[in-house]
């Protein structure tokens, strides 16, 4: 439950990323270590597998191009469905952690019977 | 660089691979390259060396193999996941596209798929006869392995074998599992209204043979014999009989005036045709019976050991019959023995012609792919434009092939469904025209396996006629094409390919014809060959005294001359009279005779076969006197002088030209010393006793008050009653009614008019006719419609060079002569091919036709005249409309 939660997670999160332009594999898992700050640690291993599972359903594809320093990139790019996925899935995450947090955050005590 | 393990010596080369399909392989290696570059620069940016750097780098990816392989794995998914879709995307857009183009061209589709429905349809019906006649295995186990050992006669026939044949071959061959023998027997069956049922007498064996597992009860024990009053019922007979009660096994049946228990009950399968035995009995061989070898009445089977073939078979009951001739060389007189296959012996007379109507089929079929074919060669040549366009787009010669051949495709499948429905009705057809006594027709169905076929033909069909002129249709110059608007050079290539498309056709459709004249020639024939007899306004009423109630000869006779008087005296009646043996029925038996004053033949038998009769049989069916005289009732008186009439061929046989009247001979004289003379004293006729494609016998009509010794037992105390119409009425009603003033327990087991039973001898060989002439005319109409088609499309071509020549002043004559002799050459040279195909083809016909020759001239002529008229006619529609071509706009037109 946890693992899936967080697959689904890092795979939003990647579609976020890609969500401001194309970007290749490395930059995309900077991207998100940077706005996540130490809270979010992204286990590399796990970075290009979801990078994968995204292209083959088909939410973003890849393309070679150069990099910043010349090297030859893999560059993935948000696709029409991925653009819908990420909107659909983006709401119901922040909703999620929004009711996470309620509860977390909760005042009231359980009502006794 | 530093970590030559980042880039792999082959890495730059795999990227070439990649210019021709993605690699997915190189192109992981090379992200993870990548990642571990710019992990290490922004390591080492960070203060780290080098050597520490690449260290953090491959520790924080973990195990960089497993990441590879799971990412590798993903990637080759998503490949093949979008190749499928890319496929089923390009056979939708195929499909759809063929689809639209199918409604756009109505009348065009609908053409295709009604002739491909009707040609499917009748090749899978006649397929679907093939599959359960011949092709499915007998439903007995090991049913490959059961023979038929039976007597040679002569070089003539094969006939069933005497007692003693069957004890020595079972006894002394070395081939075999297990023998069983078997005698055709007649059940009367008392409950009720007395009915006859055909059954056998077998030995327990019988069902080892001819094992299946029984429906119900059991089958014989090995020590049963006729005393233990067991009989094995079929499934048909306990179905019609006891409406399928189970509760019958253990219940006693009265056969023959003694009381049988039912043991067991064979299922469906074992009943192959509806002329098959009803019930068994076991059979019992008399002490004396076994070393019995003139008498042949038995069916012999055996089973095979695994692994041995019907020639050692062969050769081992040759060994044995040897041992036999030693013994009793007068027996064995031009006899011999003959293992033949059980399959072969059960579909043997079906099975060429099955499989030449189903090739006769197929060619209508390939008459109508042809045409088909030559239709969307016309059509492609209309959509010339339409395909270079798509090829000047970028449409690969390969994606255009496919885009076509797809349409052909989608046309067959619609076409073949169609003839699946087809093939349903035709069968149905078939299974109510088809002659009697075919072994497991009632079987035929659309099986999974008839489909099969159907779907293969089919897709066959749709690459058939797609094939060729979609190669043909691509192979454009694209640019000529678009430049002069259609009107390519390429014209005359495609011309040559539709005029052997219909070379092909009409050489096919000859084929066809001549076959079906064949037949037809073979029938007309038969239809003339005089019978003998004059059939009309007779009627036959076959029957036979009950052995209890009629034992010794005295008592058969006077009985039959009963009936006979009785039947005389009935209304409507002009003639009546019995024999043991009428044209078409009853049994017959020959002799071996000698003649007074002569000294046997040691090599060869005077053979004659013996009719026992009343007097006036001969004149009542018309059966002409050659000198003479004929049986009279003084001849059947006691005491009256022993005579016989014999028929001219047996005259011709014994005498030759010398007169046979006045002459004495004897026969039938088994177990005594001194003949027993006969005077002949008329010579008649010959009749076609066993049909028109039979041979007349050599026969002698004896008075039946002089029947030889036990001849009433070997006739099975039977007659066949005949009658002469006043007109020619069927006569059943008074006749049965005839016999009941006689005695109401004869049982009579058929009536029918001569004429009914003559028509049905001829029914296998009218049914093969009358399919054969319609694929024939089938043929012929497709082969018009293809040279109606290629004309039409070749005066359309040439309208320019037509209105050229008339301007120049040729007559419409010379036009029409031009138009009708392109499709003469055609014809002509179809014929010639088709000629010679038929001649090397129809050698198959040879023992299905009739005192016709296979190479018959006058019917290659009669098919080939046929076919140049058709030619000629389908041609001269649209020559002259060619002579109507407005010259001036043709010519501008054209450009």
């Amino acid at each position: 439950m946890k693992t899936e939660l967080l697959h689904g997670t890092l795979e939003v999160m990647i579609l976020k990323a890609l969500s401001w332009g194309p970007m290749h594999g490395y930059g995309t898992g900077r991207w998100i270590e940077e706005q996540g700050g130490d809270a979010l640690h992204i286990e590399e291993g796990s970075l290009y597998p979801a990078l994968y599972r995204l292209e083959r359903k088909g939410w973003i594809d890849a393309e070679w191009g150069l990099s910043e320093k010349n090297r030859r990139a893999k560059y993935y790019r948000l696709t029409t469905k991925g653009r819908q996925a990420l909107k659909a899935n983006a709401s119901l995450w922040t909703n999620f952690a929004a009711a996470v947090g309620n509860v977390l955050n909760a005042t009231d005590a359980p009502a006794r019977t | 660089m530093n970590a030559p393990t980042f880039r792999p010596p082959s890495a730059r080369w795999r990227r070439y691979l990649r210019f021709w399909r993605a690699n997915p392989k190189a192109d992981v290696d090379d992200e993870i390259a990548f990642h571990l570059r710019e992990r290490i620069d922004a390591l080492v940016e960070r203060g780290l060396s080098p050597a520490a750097a690449a260290e953090e780098a491959l520790r924080s990816l973990g195990d960089i193999e497993t990441l590879k392989r799971t990412c590798l794995a993903l990637a080759e998914a998503r490949e093949n996941d979008n190749r499928r879709t890319e496929m089923f995307e390009v056979l939708r857009q195929d499909v759809s596209y063929a689809l639209r183009t199918m409604r756009a061209n109505l009348a065009f589709s609908f053409a295709i798929v009604l002739t491909l429905a009707i040609g499917i349809g009748a090749t899978t019906a006649i397929f679907s006869v093939v599959d359960a006649v011949l092709l499915r295995p007998l439903p007995y186990v090991d049913a490959d392995r059961i023979v038929m050992p039976m007597e040679r006669y002569g070089s003539s026939g094969r006939g069933n074998a005497s007692v003693g044949h069957y004890f020595d071959w079972s006894e002394q061959s070395q081939t075999f599992t297990t023998t069983a023998a078997a005698q055709g027997a007649t059940y009367v069956i008392a409950d009720g209204e007395p009915t006859r049922v055909y059954g056998l007498r077998v030995t327990p064996s019988f069902f080892d043979v001819q094992y299946m597992k029984p429906y119900a009860g059991r089958y014989f024990l090995p020590n049963e014999t006729d005393e233990s009053r067991v009989v094995v019922l079929s499934y048909p007979f306990w179905q019609s009989r006891f409406a399928g009660d189970s509760a019958v096994v253990g219940k006693q049946l009265t056969l023959n005036d003694k009381k049988y228990t039912v043991v067991g009950i064979t299922p469906k399968a074992f009943t192959l045709s509806d002329g098959d035995e009803r019930l068994w009995t076991p059979i019992t061989f008399a002490p004396g019976q076994r070393t019995n070898y003139g008498a042949h009445f038995l069916f012999v089977f055996a089973k095979l050991k695994p692994g041995v073939t019907v020639g050692q078979a062969q050769r081992d009951l040759e060994r044995v019959t040897e041992g036999i001739r030693r013994r009793y060389p007068d027996e064995m007189k031009e006899r011999g023995v003959e293992a033949v296959a059980f399959r072969e012996l059960l579909i043997g007379s079906y099975d060429k012609q099955l499989w030449v109507l189903l090739g006769a089929v197929t060619f209508v079929l390939l008459i109508g792919c042809a045409n088909i074919a030559s239709l969307l060669l016309a059509r492609a040549a209309a959509r010339r434009k339409e395909i270079a366009i798509r090829g000047a787009i970028g449409g690969a010669r390969g994606r255009l092939v496919a885009q076509l051949l797809t349409e052909s495709l989608v046309l067959a499948l619609v076409g073949g469904v169609v003839g699946v429905a087809v093939a349903k009705l035709g069968i149905k057809l078939l299974m109510s025209a088809a002659p009697d006594g075919v072994p497991r027709l009632q079987d035929t169905s659309l099986s999974p396996q008839v489909l099969l076929f159907a779907l293969a033909v089919t897709l066959l069909c749709g690459l058939l006629f797609g094939l060729a002129p979609a190669l043909r249709a691509t192979r454009v110059n694209l640019q000529a094409e678009l430049r002069d608007g259609g009107r390519g050079s390429s014209g005359v290539v495609r011309d040559r390919l539709r005029s052997a498309l219909i070379v092909t056709e009409i050489g096919v459709a000859l084929v066809l014809l001549v076959s079906a004249g064949l037949f037809i020639r073979s029938a007309i024939l038969l239809q003339q060959i005089p019978l003998g007899f004059d059939a009309t306004g007779v009627t036959m009423m076959r029957m036979s005294l009950p052995p209890q109630r009629y034992q010794d000869a005295a008592a058969v006779t006077s009985a039959f001359q009963r009936i006979v008087d009785e039947v005389r005296q009935a209304p409507g009646v002009q003639r009546a009279a019995a024999a043991t043996r009428v044209p078409m029925w009853g049994v017959s038996i020959d002799m071996g005779v000698t003649v007074e004053g002569r000294a046997p033949d040691p090599k060869r038998n005077l053979i004659g076969h013996v009719r026992l009769s009343t007097a006036g049989f001969l004149e009542t069916l018309r059966v002409p006197l050659v000198r003479g005289r004929m049986l009279t009732d003084a001849d059947l008186a006691p005491a009256a002088p022993w005579v016989v009439v014999v028929n001219d061929r047996f005259a011709r046989q014994a005498f030759g030209d010398e007169n046979a009247v006045g002459k004495r001979i004897s026969g039938w004289t088994k177990g005594k010393d001194t003949p027993e003379w006969r005077q002949i004293v008329g010579v008649v006729g010959d009749t076609r006793a066993f049909g028109r494609d039979n041979d007349s016998p050599p026969e002698i009509y004896i008075p039946m008050t002089q029947a030889p010794d036990g001849a009433w037992d070997a006739f099975g105390r039977q007659m066949t009653v005949v009658a002469r119409a006043n007109g020619d009425q069927a006569l059943g009603t008074p006749m049965r009614l005839a016999v009941g003033r006689v005695d109401r327990a004869i049982p009579i087991f058929n009536v029918q008019t001569m004429s009914t039973v003559l028509a049905r001898s001829m029914a296998t060989r009218r049914f093969s006719m009358l399919l054969l002439s319609l694929l024939g005319v089938t043929g012929l109409v497709l082969a018009a419609i293809g040279i109606y088609g290629v004309i039409a499309f070749f005066v359309t071509q040439r309208t320019h060079e037509i209105g050229v020549r008339l301007a120049l002043g040729a007559s419409s004559r010379n036009v029409v002569r031009l138009v009708v002799g392109q499709a003469l050459v055609l014809s002509i040279t179809g014929i010639v091919v088709g000629g010679l195909a038929a001649f090397w083809a129809t050698r198959v016909l040879k023992t299905m036709l009739f005192q016709v020759d296979a190479r018959d001239p006058m019917t290659y002529g009669a098919a080939a005249a046929m076919l140049v008229v058709v030619a000629l006619v389908a041609s001269f529609i649209p020559a002259r409309r060619a002579t109507r071509v407005d010259p001036l706009r043709a010519m501008s037109a054209a450009g």
